[in-house]
């Protein structure tokens, strides 16, 4: 999953980020039919640009801080992994230090999940959802919150470029305990 | 100018100048406004692909063959409706425009409209018009009705084509007749064998009488003049009517045998035809020693019904004379009535030879022994009156009217000879087509072992092709041996590179064996050779499904199916990428689009099974599976499916058998083992599980979920140290991050057995 650099896990320290999305095959992106919805933004710089795929274009708040995204899928989901894509270089004071991930089934019952502090980060930063505990290898959520609680040089507003949201491909074997792995099985497992 | 212009659209369309022929024809039908104008510019704008204008000149015409042309440009424009009524009779006993053409058609437009009982019908009737109309057997096997090759292609079938090769006259002076008319005229004057050659006499006597000019229009284009200048010269050779096999190769057009027609362009056509005849007619002299090998080695069929043609024909010579006037009025009303004595039976065996000719790799020369025999007959008919041409043959035959006793015989040698070799190039085409066949019938019904079996006796030649390499693909394909198939489709992609024949099938092959490379370069091959055709989307999106880009793949496979929608498998890709999209009512509806098209395509039923089963209605589940498996009744992973939908049903009993006869059915498919363990260790006998499952590591010792299932019934047995050592060769062998969690989950749980523990 993350590569070499970024990651400190233990209490939430994300050192630099990476150049480069490298992600696990069997995680897919998740987000792509739930519904984005941020706090505020400024005219020309709205959610859909943390969508778009496109690292030059970003969204910038407009308020009070925190700046929230939020995101509501239509049902409960599995989450693994989010990633965001941020630049201290190029943004500066807009770019977020200390982000919190909140997740819940709605707006009146979100929980704080992870907390990652950031330092001068140049890239993807991964934040992965699992607990230590294998019985939290994912996140169970309705809607996820991704909050911006302060950014580099006390700046007011922050930009992301970027936000991808990853969980667990389904067993593409329906009713089965186990995916399989080895290539007879999966050759044999389908008829196309 | 009428005639002219003819000549020229004609020419110019043999040529592909369709630019041409389409601005010459137009100005004949402006001058000279007829239905036949009318028909032959709908062809030239058939040939141009642009079936609006056909539509629109034909709309309303009642001729049978322009029923026949507006029908073919409706289909093209997908009017099916409007075809149908063109085609369909409108008097009770009218005939089909076209016969076997117009059944076949018929067929097609009933299949596209879900009436498979009457597209089953009309196609067994084109077949039995002409019994080499592979499309419509091909139809047949893929409707599931078709019946064996044998009784199709059978000696009844050579028995109809030597008739309608024999009979290839026309009824009327007017010689502009399509090559249909001719089988449905051949058909109406068929009787017995010894009818035959009276009509053919009467025909070939009013061929002869009419002028060669008229033979324009039937040899398509040869030059009128062919038959005299011919004659002329033969004559000074054998002293025969040479004229006669000019004219009679044309007379013989076998709708029946495509290839024939380029050889009567060639005959007709050929720049001299004096040295052709020539040529032909010394070949004839040495064939004649040929011939009698070859009468030992085939033509059984007419080998017995030789020695009576002999006779038949000697007495014939005999009575010609006599018979003739009474062979005038037996043939269909012919106005002229001078006919050659043996000319019938010879012209019956020219033909003959002039298939078998085509058969024979287009040798003429067996056409020579016919001219052979025909001379020796026809020169009793001194009554014979023709003009220029037929005023040296006249002669001949009164000089030879003496000697054809006497050469009766070696005709006769010669006849039979010749029809030896008409009757087994019949044969021979018959039994290729036969063997084909009883292949494709066998591979339709996902017989697929015996039909690799048949397919094996194919010649080395006809083996090698790219067609029959990919219904060998195709069959190792059904029957999930992924690299036989692999093989195959190369070895057809080595053959005919340039054809698309069960490419789309190649690409799931290899989408199967997760081969990426070879994938991307068969779908960057086939796009760059025809971005129009479907196989070639099918492939990219397959390339793509494999790279897990649903998306994208998606795009393909809709793109394929604009491009032809009535191609069932584009339809079920969209619905299985659907599906992977976790879409399930477009799934559903792109299996069901392709199920409209071909109910017999086992996949679309899978497809919905497994919808089914993902959404837990079993029953429905049940049903498609079971659907699947009776059309494809040896596919293990079908049968191993519904065993898996049984077995929610709860009717695990049943699902074990299911999962037995998949095991039995393939013993590479590792799968059906797999979920009979599963059956078993939720029905608690967890011995037999083992058992199973001890056995399934030897045959892929690297599936995790193997291990994990072990270690699953070791925990429900507290045997905690095999469980533990299972689960972690499990974890060992990467399985997917879900299992991972549920795993490790299981292996901390193995850590409080006193605890109440609910299933994984």
């Amino acid at each position: 999953m993350a590569t070499e650099s970024s990651e400190g896990e233990e209490e939430g320290k994300a050192i630099g980020g990476n150049q480069h999305l490298v992600v696990d095959d069997d995680l897919r992106e998740m987000a792509k039919k739930a519904a984005w919805s941020v706090s505020s933004c400024k005219t020309g710089n709205g959610v859909q640009f943390l969508r778009d795929d496109n690292l030059d274009t970003y969204w910038q708040s407009d308020g009070a801080q925190p700046h929230l995204v939020n995101i509501q899928f239509q049902k409960k989901v599995k989450l693994q992994l989010v990633v965001l894509y941020v630049d201290f270089k190029l943004d500066e004071s807009y770019t977020p230090s200390k982000i919190s991930i909140r997740a819940g089934d709605g707006f009146h019952n979100l929980k704080e999940i992870k907390t990652v502090e950031l330092v001068k980060p140049i890239g993807w930063v991964y934040v992965s959802l699992s607990g230590a505990d294998p019985r939290e290898a994912f996140l169970n959520t309705f809607m996820l919150q991704i909050a911006v609680l302060s950014n580099h040089l006390n700046g007011r507003d922050t930009h992301v470029r970027q936000i991808k949201v990853y969980g667990p491909r389904p067993n593409p074997i329906p009713h089965q305990p186990f995916q399989f792995t080895s290539r007879e099985f999966i050759t044999y497992s389908c008829v196309r | 100018m009428e005639t002219l212009l003819i000549d020229c659209v004609q020419s110019s369309l043999r040529h592909f100048m369709l630019r041409n022929a389409i601005f010459l024809c137009e100005r004949l039908c402006a001058d000279f406004p007829s239905e036949l104008n009318s028909q032959l510019l709908a062809i030239c704008y058939l040939h141009n692909n642009q079936a609006y204008c056909a539509y629109h000149i034909l709309k309303g015409t009642q001729m049978a063959q322009s029923r026949y042309l507006f029908a073919i440009s409706c289909v093209q424009m997908d009017l099916l409706t409007e075809a149908e009524a063109a085609l369909c009779p409108t008097e009770p006993n009218a005939e089909v425009p076209n016969g076997a053409a117009g059944h076949y058609l018929l067929g097609l437009i009933y299949r596209y409209t879900d009436r498979r009982k009457s597209a089953v019908d009309h196609f067994k009737r084109a077949l039995s018009m002409d019994p080499l109309l592979w499309a419509a057997y091909e139809e047949l096997c893929v409707l599931g009705a078709a019946e064996e090759a044998n009784g199709v292609f059978s000696e009844a079938a050579a028995l109809c084509i030597w008739q309608q090769l024999l009979n290839p006259g026309s009824n009327t002076p007017n010689l502009q007749i399509t090559n249909e008319d001719h089988v449905v005229v051949l058909n109406k004057t068929l009787g017995s064998e010894e009818m035959s050659p009276r009509q053919l006499k009467s025909m070939q006597g009013n061929i002869f009488r009419d002028t060669p000019g008229n033979h324009v229009a039937v040899f398509s284009g040869g030059p009128s003049s062919q038959p005299s200048s011919g004659g002329s010269s033969n004559i000074s050779l054998y002293g025969t009517p040479s004229p006669m096999p000019a004219q009679l190769y044309g007379v013989a057009p076998p709708p029946l045998c495509r290839n024939v027609q380029p050889n009567l362009n060639i005959l007709g056509g050929e720049s001299s035809p004096k040295s052709k005849i020539n040529t032909t007619l010394q070949g004839s002299r040495r064939k004649l020693l040929d011939e009698g090998k070859l009468r030992k080695v085939s033509g059984r069929l007419f080998s017995d019904s030789e020695p009576r043609r002999s006779t038949r024909l000697a007495g014939e010579a005999a009575n010609t004379n006599s018979n003739s006037l009474q062979v005038g009025t037996n043939g269909s009303g012919h106005s002229s009535t001078r006919y050659f004595g043996g000319l019938s039976s010879s012209s019956k065996l020219i033909s003959a030879a002039i298939r078998s000719g085509t058969f024979c790799k287009g040798q003429p020369s067996a056409s020579e022994s016919f001219d052979e025999g025909r001379r020796s007959e026809s020169f009793d008919d001194s009554r014979l009156d023709n003009t220029a041409t037929t005023s040296s043959s006249a002669s001949l035959f009164a000089d030879d009217g003496s000697l054809e006793r006497e050469r009766t015989g070696q005709q006769m040698g010669g006849v039979l000879a010749h029809g030896s070799r008409v009757s087994s190039g019949i044969l021979e085409l018959l039994d290729l087509l036969r063997t084909l066949g009883e292949g494709y019938r066998l591979s339709c019904m996902y017989r697929c072992q015996d039909a690799l079996d048949i397919y094996m006796k194919l010649s080395h030649k006809q083996y090698n092709t790219g067609w029959v390499l990919s219904q060998v693909g195709k069959a190792y394909f059904e029957m999930v041996d992924y690299l036989e198939a692999d093989q195959a489709f190369t070895l057809a992609r080595q053959a005919s590179p340039y054809s698309f024949e069960g490419m789309d099938i190649y690409s799931t092959v290899l989408f199967h064996l997760k081969e990426e490379m070879k994938l991307s370069y068969l779908a960057q091959e086939l796009i760059s050779t025809d971005r129009l055709a479907p196989q070639s989307w099918c492939a990219m999106g397959n390339c793509y499904s494999l790279q897990k880009d649903h998306e994208t793949a998606l795009k393909n496979f809709q793109r394929a199916v604009q491009l032809n929608s009535k191609f069932a498998y584009a339809h079920t890709l969209c619905g299985h990428e659907h599906v992977a999209l976790e879409d399930f009512e477009n799934g559903i509806k792109s299996y069901q689009s392709a199920l409209r098209i071909n109910p017999r395509h086992y996949n679309s039923w899978y497809g919905l099974g497994m919808i089914y089963l993902r959404q837990e209605k079993f029953e429905f589940a049940e049903h498609h599976f079971r659907r699947a498996f009776q059309i494809n009744p040896c596919s293990s992973v079908i049968m191993c499916y519904l065993g898996t939908a049984l077995h929610a049903l709860k009717k695990s009993e049943e699902a074990l058998n299911m999962m037995d006869k998949a095991i039995i059915a393939d013993k590479k498919n590792p799968l059906p083992m797999y979920q009979k363990a599963n059956i078993l260790v939720s029905l608690e006998k967890f011995d037999e599980a083992l058992k199973v499952l001890e056995a399934l590591k030897e045959y892929a010792p690297q599936e995790s979920s193997v291990y994990a299932l072990m270690g699953k019934i070791y925990k429900q047995w507290n045997i905690y140290e095999k469980a533990m050592l299972h689960f972690g060769l499990a974890l060992d062998l990467k399985p997917s991050a879900t299992d991972v969690a549920t795993i490790k989950l299981a292996i901390e749980k193995l850590h409080v057995p006193d605890e109440m523990v609910d299933n994984l």
